[in-house]
């Protein structure tokens, strides 16, 4: 008896509509084991879907003076953050039809234009603190960016493409995860992915204290509708660099290598396992240490940059 | 594509990065005896390296090596400075003469010097990785850096002595198989400098009632 396949088209719909779905869930129960880590009872794992659920029912409120921009801005960063799941794997070993339709690189840019709308929604609301988040926001983006392209270097340099599929493919198939400057660049994609998704120690995010915000303070202006949308949005974020992180450098385990439906049930359940163990590791360093001084966040970002540039040196120098 | 290492190269290769990541570290230290305790770790990782490559290796030598570096760099050094920073009474580091942010850009400027200069000489070891030699080479530079720029007498003691870490790395890569005698000169090379070192920061520190350096760099008549 042949199993049921699911056509390309319908996977591909799968790993957004995947992505989408359990974002909040990962959020949730990230801080729920916060709390729980904290000796708190904390919020509900399910609390995201009924914060979500009442912004929806809000009305919106849109300050006085700001343009089409401020209401755009969420929009078009949720959207930015949905493609991201097409280009990566994360429920498939194999790239899908538009999975090939940008790199590495690809993805970055399209998570750097969501950040983007953000901030220029956040810029055109007027008040102080949203602008100051995004200025802030923006600054240190750019300061990680050197990291990212030095981690991009390494894949490029090790598969000979730039195409998440493919190092993930050679993670799965050697001793590559021993590999030096694989385990350096690992490192240095995982201090980049606690700094862009607001994690101590570079933000509090669970704070409300405006002036230590950095990325929270951009939808501070916004209410309804487009706040749920930029929570939704950074939740997306969140999982789409979690899946990356996990995916691509560290564990590509447990993924469909076909359409058939058990391989890509397991797959779902395997990915929101492994996300919600990487959930609990944050979590676990959130409790771990200290909030930095925002002026110190260049130190910790270029201790980054440091262990992404010794990974591409070692490379070159012979040591795999 | 490069070909992937085996499990004992990596193995090793992350090791000797560990070395370099102390020495990094050594370099954004706020405290001196944060400082003293990197250079104990760092110390020990060279030993547990030469203790292992000596077990898969075969090389007896290695193990001498390794006891006596045991001995001195992770027991007898950092137990010496200790002792004279508590007489000093004083434990915050000199304040660099840069931000730390740019300190490790320079850095990784000269570990990138390091690694290219040994990089071409296309060195192959039979017992432990090439990498292992740049990464040792990139080590030295990044020691010179901090004994640069850092203000105060314990960090460049500090820096000096790690320098001879990064030498007993590439010394395990270059010469693991030569008579324990040539490793034996270079501990005894530590064992000078560690005498010179401390009375050097006695005398600053009795001088001049400061650990840091910051004060000599007036002319006097």
């Amino acid at each position: 008896m042949s199993q049921p396949v699911i056509a390309p088209a319908g996977v591909q719909a799968l790993q957004v509509l995947t992505v989408l779905g359990s974002a909040p869930l990962v959020s949730g129960i990230t801080s729920h084991l916060e709390a729980r880590l904290q000796g708190r009872r904390g919020p509900r794992v399910l609390q995201p879907y009924y914060d979500l659920a009442k912004l929806f029912r809000k009305e919106t409120v849109v300050p006085e003076g700001s343009s089409w921009a401020f209401l755009a801005g969420p929009v078009v960063g949720f959207a930015c953050y949905l493609v991201v799941p097409l280009l990566i794997p994360v429920l498939t070993t194999y790239g899908l039809p538009l999975g090939y339709m940008g790199d590495i690189l690809g993805g970055g840019m399209v998570l750097a234009l969501g950040g983007f709308a953000m901030a220029l929604a956040a810029s055109d609301s007027g008040a102080p603190y949203a602008q100051l988040g995004a200025s802030r926001a923006t600054t240190f983006a750019a300061l990680a960016e050197p990291t990212v392209l030095f981690v991009v270097f390494i894949v490029a340099m090790i598969t000979g493409t730039d195409l998440p599929y493919a190092l993930a493919a050679t993670v799965r198939s050697s001793s590559e995860l021993a590999r030096p400057s694989h385990v350096l660049v690992a490192v240095a994609f995982f201090l980049v992915v606690l700094a862009e998704t607001g994690r101590i120690p570079v933000e509090a995010h669970s704070g409300t204290l405006e002036l230590g915000m950095i990325e929270e303070a951009r939808a501070l202006e916004h209410s309804g509708a487009p706040l749920a949308l930029a929570k939704w949005g950074s939740a997306v974020k969140q999982l789409v660099l979690y899946t990356v992180l996990i995916n691509v450098f560290v564990a590509p385990w447990g993924l469909a290598s076909s359409g058939k439906v058990a391989g890509i049930v397991v797959a779902v359940v395997s990915l929101v396992g492994k996300v919600t163990l990487l959930g609990a590791v944050f979590a676990l360093v959130d409790n771990s240490f200290s909030k930095l001084r925002l002026f110190k966040v260049t130190e910790y970002l270029a201790g980054a940059f440091l262990l992404a540039c010794l990974g591409v040196l070692v490379f070159y120098t012979g040591g795999g | 594509m490069g070909q992937v290492p085996s499990t004992y190269a990596s193995g090793a290769g992350i090791a000797a990065l560990l070395v370099l990541l102390a020495e990094f570290a050594m370099l954004r230290a706020p405290s001196l005896r944060s400082q003293v305790r990197l250079y104990m770790s760092q110390s020990l990782v060279v030993v547990v390296l030469a203790a292992v490559t000596a077990a898969v290796r075969g090389l007896d030598d290695l193990y001498v090596l390794a006891g006596l570096s045991l001995l001195l760099k992770v027991v007898l050094v950092p137990a010496l400075l200790v002792h004279l920073l508590r007489e000093a009474g004083s434990d915050l580091s000199g304040s660099p003469a840069l931000k730390v942010a740019s300190m490790v850009l320079v850095a990784i400027a000269a570990s990138a010097f390091g690694f290219f200069t040994v990089g071409p000489l296309g060195f192959r070891s039979p017992v432990l990785p090439s990498s292992a030699f740049a990464v040792a080479a990139a080590v030295v530079m990044v020691a010179f850096v901090l004994i640069i720029l850092r203000s105060d007498v314990v960090s460049q003691a500090v820096g000096f002595f790690s320098v001879e870490n990064g030498v007993s790395l590439a010394s395990m890569v270059v010469a693991a198989g030569l008579p324990i005698v040539v490793e034996l000169t270079l501990l005894f090379d530590l064992l000078v400098a560690v005498v010179a070192f401390g009375l050097i920061m006695r005398a600053h520190h009795a001088l001049r009632g400061t650990l840091y350096t910051w004060e000599l760099d007036r002319l006097r008549g």
